[in-house]
């Protein structure tokens, strides 16, 4: 057998196939995602008993039903605090959260900026489609400016984070953005954080061609790929100018910042225990 | 222009029940051996075909199995 | 001796050194917090004991993701806790209710304040009673334990996680602002006679489906890096863990989730029945308020008003039977504006009074004997 059938048989062995097929919409980028993360984990050889995938509400948010590891669907903005329960109680795991923009960057915001900066050990894969997929397509924290959803009908007066700059300046050692039209470079950069420390983000571009595509121009699975195939450019030292993301504008991606032997939050806390344990 | 001719590396299974007719593979497989069909799947879509030809065979690149959101591709590589 | 625990013996602490120190002996070991008065010491105890014993301590950014944290460490086999006050459980309510779909044991502590809203952060209150049970969405059964002195809220922790850990449920650990702060000098047994009570939650048995209930309706409960690809949801689900949004499903997981602690109601309940043999009436308190009333008791005994006093340990499931038992009239002293008046009504066969009192502080002896005085007119 060669590599690649032994891999997608593994792929195979880490999803719930029974509960296939997934409740996602024909060409949702998401399950393109969920492709490269688990052929990450397949050649990274991570033990699936010692995998944790957690995600919090939405489309993205489905991710933990599918995947054949301890998962946990939790609630709406929570799975990072969630998952830093889990890795700061066993540290030995790998605790993956794999969730949407809305969930992560809006109503979990707060979580995200203050795990980035104790840098917990967690890889966050974030889905960013530019809306709030489940819910119907309202407006979120990275619609871009100008973009019509169901609650910006007149166009987005709002303006998006720049999330791989918010996490390259809270100090998080692995930031990198690709699109869905980058399945292999998308999954080089998972396998690459899977053998990484620390708080590690890789954002992707994904297509909602149900709820977002449809209300801008690109109502087919097919025209949201293209747009992403012909508007991505490679640039890993990008500004942050080049990486903010403009309406049917230019896409910066890239490995943006690759950072080694920053101690986390697990290893800064085995010297508490330590220091603890000596005074006593 | 001619063809190139490639040599044929692999043939593709395709789980109809799970497709959902995106036609992702369609577009991306280089060697075009991938066609919409006709057929209907249970859901109403319409998963691809694999059909191949004396210009087009499949190389084996995988690139369909990457690009499919719904896991329904096995590319079988030939011995 | 094991490295960083207490020595049996006499000590001098405050509500929430005794909480801390009470969790600990009961095996936690994981606690996740944000700070807030008047419950912030319990966060500070746990700061500096946890890592003694190789426990961890984390201070989250807020409510929300301190429960989010425990529940995810409960899920790794943890007895996990948090503290907070008023405004804290109001943030923590929306995953409470994920503890209690997802069957997760944690343990957390609400020291009540003068509310609502801000209200009055160093005084005591009781104004969070009916948010400790529906506080979260949905028709659900949790359990609710609320201490009176200091000695008691040591030894109640055992009970608390004990509860967390039988009945896979969040367990709401109540006190107030005035046993947060107050002192008072308490015994801590040999630490080995309160482990040896511990009681751990069950587990699953070859081939169990994760929620696939035993007789006593409760899950045994996977743990995280076993093997067993656990998942769990908010989503109503089916035994296996996986989504089933039907009414069947939901009919049959709401049911089982008030079911599995109403069917254990007798084994969750602990009051204090004082001098209620000959009352005639009978005042229901609990908390720091029950201080008060149990020396205003004892100042209408000497008037030979037969008075008593029903003081609830358990709150939630609320303990009816000791309620339905006498055919005294019952004054409900409670520190808010009347909210287990409502309950007690609900099952007394006689005249219910309220005492009440907005918070602040408790009332004095002199004003029970008054009330006791009225209404054994
Ligand atoms: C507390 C709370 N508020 C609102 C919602 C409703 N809600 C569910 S998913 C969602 C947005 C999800 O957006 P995103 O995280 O971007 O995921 P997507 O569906 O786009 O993958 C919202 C607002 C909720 N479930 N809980
Ligand atoms: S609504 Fe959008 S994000 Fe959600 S499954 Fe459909 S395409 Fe994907
Ligand atoms: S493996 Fe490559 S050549 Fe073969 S069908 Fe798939 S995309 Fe086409
Ligand atoms: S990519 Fe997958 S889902 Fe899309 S058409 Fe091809 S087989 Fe079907
Ligand atoms: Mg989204």
């Amino acid at each position: 057998m060669s590599i690649f059938e032994d891999m997608r048989n593994k792929q195979e062995e880490l999803l719930r196939t029974e509960r296939l097929p997934h409740v996602w919409c024909p060409g949702c980028g998401i399950g393109i995602v969920l492709n490269a993360f688990l052929r990450a984990v397949i050649r990274r050889k991570i033990d699936p008993e010692k995998l944790v995938v957690v995600s919090g509400i939405g489309c993205t948010g489905r991710t933990a039903g599918y995947v054949n590891v301890d998962s946990f669907h939790t609630t709406h903005g929570r799975a990072i605090p969630f998952a830093t329960g889990i890795k700061f109680a066993r540290p030995d795991l790998n605790v993956v959260v794999f969730s949407g923009d809305g969930d992560l960057f809006a109503i979990g915001g707060n979580h995200f900026v203050n795990a980035a900066r104790r840098n917990h050990d967690l890889l966050i894969i974030a889905v960013n489609n530019f809306t709030y997929g489940m819910t119907g397509g309202q407006h979120g924290p990275t619609t871009p400016t100008g973009a019509y959803t169901t609650t910006t009908p007149y166009g987005n007066p709002d303006r998006p984070f720049n999330i791989p700059h918010l996490a390259i300046s809270l100090g998080v050692p692995f930031v990198a953005r690709w699109t869905t039209y980058h399945v292999n470079q998308l999954q080089n950069s998972i396998y690459k954080a899977l053998g990484m420390k620390g708080f590690r983000l890789v954002e992707i571009i994904s297509q909602c061609p149900t709820v977002y595509g449809r209300r801008n121009s690109m109502k087919s699975p097919l025209s949201m790929m293209e747009y992403f195939q012909k508007n991505s450019i490679i640039k890993p030292n990008a500004s942050f100018e080049e990486m903010e993301l403009t309406y049917n504008g230019k896409i910066v991606v890239g490995e943006f910042r690759v950072r080694t032997n920053i101690p986390t939050y697990e290893e800064r806390f085995d010297d508490v225990i330590r220091r603890a344990q000596n005074e006593n | 222009m001619t063809q190139k001719k490639y040599e044929r590396k692999a043939v593709v299974k395709i789980l109809e029940d799970r497709c959902k007719g995106c036609w992702y593979c369609v577009n991306y497989c280089p060697t075009k051996v991938l066609v919409i069909s006709d057929k209907m799947n249970a859901k109403g879509y319409h998963p691809p075909e694999f059909r191949e030809d004396k210009e087009h065979v499949c190389i084996a690149c995988h690139l369909c199995e990457l690009y499919c959101p719904d896991f329904a591709i096995f590319v079988e590589e030939l011995k | 001796m094991k490295k960083g625990y207490l020595k049996e013996g006499n000590y001098f602490w405050s509500g929430d050194i005794a909480a801390a120190e009470g969790a600990i002996a009961a095996g936690c070991r994981f606690y996740a917090g944000y700070p807030i008065t008047p419950s912030s010491e319990i966060a500070e105890r746990m700061a500096l004991r946890l890592p003694q014993l190789g426990g961890k301590f984390i201070e989250m950014e807020d409510e929300i993701g301190s429960i989010a944290a425990i529940i995810g460490a409960s899920w790794t086999g943890e007895r996990a806790m948090t503290a907070t006050s008023g405004p804290g459980v109001s943030l923590m309510n929306e995953n409470l209710g994920l503890a209690v779909m997802t069957e997760a044991p944690i343990v957390v502590v609400n020291a009540m304040r003068g509310a609502p809203s801000t209200g009055l952060p160093t005084l005591i209150g009781q104004g969070d009673l009916m948010q400790a049970h529906y506080g979260s969405q949905g028709s659900y059964e949790l359990v609710t334990l609320y201490p009176s002195t200091i000695q008691e809220t040591f030894d109640l922790m055992l009970h608390a996680f004990n509860f967390a850990e039988k009945y896979r449920v969040p367990v709401m650990y109540l006190i107030d602002g005035l046993l947060a702060h107050m002192y008072e000098s308490i015994y801590v047994p040999p630490i080995e006679e309160i482990e040896k009570k511990i009681v751990h939650r069950k587990r699953p048995k070859e081939g169990q489906l994760p929620y696939e209930p035993d007789e006593d309706l409760v899950p045994p409960m996977p743990l995280i890096g076993e093997g067993r690809n656990i998942h769990a949801t908010g989503l109503t689900h089916d035994e296996r863990g996986y989504p089933d949004l039907t009414p069947q499903a939901q009919e049959k997981l709401v049911r089982r989730l008030n079911e599995k602690i109403l069917k254990h109601e007798r084994d969750i309940w602990i009051v204090e029945e004082y001098m209620t043999e000959d009352a005639e009436t009978i005042v229901v308190s609990f908390g720091g308020e029950a201080r008060a009333v149990k020396a205003g008791v004892d100042l209408a005994r000497k008037e030979g008003i037969k008075a008593g006093m029903l003081r609830l340990i358990t709150i939630w499931p609320f303990p009816w039977e000791y309620i339905k038992k006498y055919t005294a009239d019952f004054v409900v002293a409670e520190l808010n504006y009347g909210q287990m008046y409502h309950k007690v009504k609900e099952y007394a066969e006689t005249p219910v009074h309220k005492l009440t009192k907005m918070g602040g502080e408790i009332h004095t002896p002199q004003e029970v004997l008054k009330k006791l005085r009225e209404v054994s007119q």
